[in-house]
């Protein structure tokens, strides 16, 4: 591809300078998951209230429309209705996700294009490993757990990459604990601590005293700021519920 | 001779007084601390790792004296005994200065080790001055301690390096590394204290700190003017006169030599009535 842009630009004006630079870009776009098939009025309601509220969240934010729960909208051209109307609301949707089945050209017409979650689309395995590990795919690897029997320091970080994560001692303010189950402290803990880190929701942390910058279960996340007055600096419960991070004091 | 050379074989013992953050106290901890082991008769020499701003060699009021450096010595330019520079004080500390002109890339770990190797040989106490910071040359300084001073001030800032570095001990030094080898001792020596705004809260306890730190309390010095004082005249604080903050550096090292010392956490001598009822006015 590259070369292909090099010949031309030579054939054309071998003299002058690129007229053009290519970069890669990261953005960040908010995800609008739709949860129901077929929008309606009391949808469009929720989400104008949402609006009022937090108006300068979405100005002007480029938006991702996640049909993972809305098979319906794949079909067809059910999603030109849904679009006008957040469009209409000034919401940038530039992308869809989730969007197996639907017709590239339609797409194309309404300026969508389909953005591949991780779920989506599995990284290239490399061909000799795969072809070792092939029947290992689905099956889980063994939990291995990791007990810490000191305290974590700013700057360290700590993953059980397939268990849980004990900690006797306490995490310093900087020290980042990654857990694919469970996260226990014996301690005080004041860094960040994210459990469940491959997705599962049914993963807990507990701490004899929450201090944390920042918990996260699931990707779900709460930083000191956000979290519940009631639990700072006890011996506290996160789990998740209903997609909300719940604080509760055990002792 | 002001004190009795002990004639044992030398200790041999790498301590580096570290903190991450800058502008903590590490250069006059350094020069007190080695001031004060050597009062105590022990051999000692203090080298400054900070190349490229030096300021040990100020604070000990050598300056002058300077001729060949840390970094001659490890390119092999001259020999160690034409770099170390005798205190005219006590003649059991030596002082080892860095280069102004190089920077910190010219300490090698090999050339690093070779220098305390033959100053084991020949010193009880060989205090590392480490550098702000975590790079290349804090690491180079504490990479062969056998002991470690982390100063840190009563601040959450300060605490919060402090921790970073005290990771860096137990996890990028040549004991870390070592199977089997016993960690490196760590120890937290609290300076800038100042007891009244402790009261007042407006700066950590003691408590608070050890309980962030997780290790052994070393000293904690006191907030005072003779420490500054001292160090413009480029004498260590504890070779100057009798002060508070000299006192819990004394402390400290009869501690870092083992001996049991009680804690006390002493401010500046409070002024009298007379002073307090006529200071204001004048």
């Amino acid at each position: 591809m590259s070369q292909r842009y090099a010949r031309n630009r030579h054939d054309r004006a071998p003299a002058t300078v690129a007229a053009f630079q290519v970069r890669g870009r990261f953005l960040t776009a908010l995800v609008l998951r739709i949860d129901r098939d077929s929008p309606d009025d009391a949808f469009y309601a929720q989400l104008d209230e949402q609006l009022r509220t937090t108006p300068q969240f979405f100005a002007g934010a480029p938006m991702v429309l996640d049909l993972a729960n809305a098979p319906g909208l794949r079909e067809g051209d059910r999603i030109g209705d849904l679009l006008a109307h957040l469009r209409n609301r000034e919401l940038r949707v530039f992308g869809v996700q989730n969007a197996h089945g639907m017709d590239d050209a339609m797409l194309d017409r309404h300026g969508l294009i389909p953005v591949t979650t991780g779920r989506d689309a599995p990284l290239p395995r490399n061909a000799a490993a795969a072809s070792g590990a092939a029947p290992a795919a689905d099956v889980p690897p063994p939990v291995q757990n990791k007990v810490i029997h000191a305290p974590v320091r700013s700057g360290q970080r700590v993953v059980a990459e397939h268990g849980d994560l004990t900690i006797i001692g306490s995490v310093a303010s900087g020290a980042e604990l990654v857990a694919s189950g469970n996260i226990h402290v014996y301690g005080t803990l004041r860094g960040r601590a994210m459990a469940g880190c491959h997705g599962d929701e049914g993963a807990h942390i507990f701490c004899q005293n929450l201090s944390a910058e920042l918990v996260a279960i699931a990707g779900l996340y709460q930083t000191s700021e956000t979290l519940d007055a009631a639990a700072l600096q006890r011996c506290t419960h996160i789990y998740l519920k209903d997609e909300k991070l719940c604080m509760e004091v055990i002792a | 001779m002001t004190t009795e050379p002990k004639t044992n074989p030398p200790l041999g013992r790498v301590i580096v007084i570290t903190s991450g953050k800058g502008g903590v106290g590490k250069t006059t901890s350094s020069a007190a601390i080695s001031a004060a082991l050597a009062k105590k008769g022990f051999r000692t020499v203090v080298i400054d790792f900070d190349v490229g701003l030096r300021n040990l060699d100020m604070t000990m009021g050598c300056e002058r004296r300077v001729v060949f450096d840390f970094i001659n010595v490890i390119q092999g330019d001259a020999k160690l005994k034409q770099a170390l520079i005798k205190d005219k004080r006590v003649d059991t500390l030596s002082i080892l200065p860095t280069s102004q002109t190089r920077d910190k890339d010219a300490l090698t770990k090999e050339g690093v080790e070779k220098v305390l190797t033959e100053l084991k040989a020949d010193f009880d106490y060989i205090v590392c001055d480490s550098p702000a910071g975590i790079e290349h040359g804090a690491q180079m300084a504490m990479y062969f301690a056998d002991e470690a001073v982390v100063v840190t001030n009563p601040e959450v800032s300060s605490v919060r390096d402090s921790d970073r570095v005290l990771g860096l001990l137990s996890s990028q030094t040549k004991r870390a590394e070592t199977q089997g080898a016993e960690p490196i001792k760590a120890q937290v020596l609290i300076t800038r204290y100042d007891q009244e705004r402790v009261d007042r809260g407006e700066m950590m306890t003691v408590d608070d700190v050890l309980e962030i730190l997780a290790v052994p309390l070393l000293g904690v010095v006191p907030e005072s003017k003779a420490i500054l004082k001292a160090s413009n005249v480029g004498t260590p604080v504890t070779l100057d006169g009798p002060s508070a903050a000299s006192q819990a550096y004394n402390d400290a090292v009869s501690r870092l030599t083992g001996t049991q010392v009680e804690m006390r956490i002493q401010g500046e001598r409070r002024p009298g009535l007379f002073q307090r009822l006529f200071g204001r006015a004048s």
